[in-house]
């Protein structure tokens, strides 16, 4: 059952979760867990691929533990400038920043 | 059906469904809820491929950070007061189309591609892994943490209240 068509099906349907949220949602916070989601669904996709295919484990490992290094990088980043954005505009819906728009 | 097929089936059952409360609920507290379900969903799946240490780390950081940090985030930026304004149709077709067609075009390429056959894989365990992070990978291990460093004084800058007359930092 934990097959690699199984583990990169749960992973691709993961993806397009998350891509459907990142596309539909207006709130900044929201759009990030959709972006967390679709990480996650490419981390779930190295294991897989290096575990399951007779590749060198470890490595697929290692290469994960630095996506989520720099997951929790850009997530510290943009709460911070979400709630900057708070202070200035009062609103994190996207559609509601436009000033620079044209 | 063995115990890994079986933390299999559930982990990715629990991480569907949490994903789907992620980006489908209106509350964006039941979002990150359904985000931390998505998470533990994750490293079950992790679990069940033989990825102890992955598994930890996701609900340690995952679970026990990030989500923690959203929910601080949204704390600071209370959107939850905020009225609901109607969600467009088109505009939830066409994320709909869009996210399927990427979903689809993914899978066919996947399910096209002859992966080689699995052969019992050397040990994916903490110790490797720990072992070869400091020791082949030590330059990604120190860079991550410069990284983690560097984007944590960042986080404070950009957040940090500008006093007046002390110009915008």
């Amino acid at each position: 059952m934990v097959n690699l068509p199984a583990v990169l099906g749960v992973a691709t349907a993961l993806f397009g979760i998350g891509l459907y949220g990142l596309l539909q949602r207006r709130s900044l916070v929201a759009m990030l867990i959709a972006l967390e989601l679709m990480l996650a669904a490419i981390s779930i996709n190295v294991i897989a691929l290096t575990t399951l295919t007779g590749q060198d484990p470890s490595l697929g490992q290692v290469v994960v533990l630095i996506f989520v290094g720099v997951a929790a990088a850009e997530v510290a980043i943009a709460l911070s400038l979400f709630v900057a954005i708070h202070r200035a505009a009062h609103d994190i819906d996207v559609e509601h920043l436009s000033e620079l728009k044209g | 059906m063995s115990v890994a097929d079986g933390v299999f089936l559930l982990s990715s059952a629990v991480a569907l469904a949490g994903a789907l409360l992620a980006v489908g609920l209106r509350n964006i507290f039941h979002n990150i809820l359904g985000f931390a379900l998505a998470m533990l969903g994750v490293a079950g799946i992790f679990a069940s491929l033989g990825s102890d240490f992955l598994a930890a780390v996701f609900v340690l950081v995952y679970v026990g950070a990030v989500a923690i940090a959203m929910v601080y985030a949204v704390m600071l930026s209370h959107p939850l007061d905020q009225p609901h304004r109607p969600r467009s149709v088109p505009k939830i077709a066409a994320a709909v189309l869009v996210a399927a067609g990427v979903a689809g075009a993914l899978w066919n390429v996947l399910r096209q591609v002859a992966w080689p056959v699995a052969v019992p894989g050397a040990d994916a365990g903490a110790a490797v892994t720990g072992r070869r992070f400091l020791t082949d990978y030590v330059l990604a291990f120190e860079l991550i943490s410069v990284l983690l460093v560097v984007a944590m004084m960042g986080a404070v800058m950009v957040a940090r209240r500008s006093r007046p007359g002390r110009g915008t930092w």
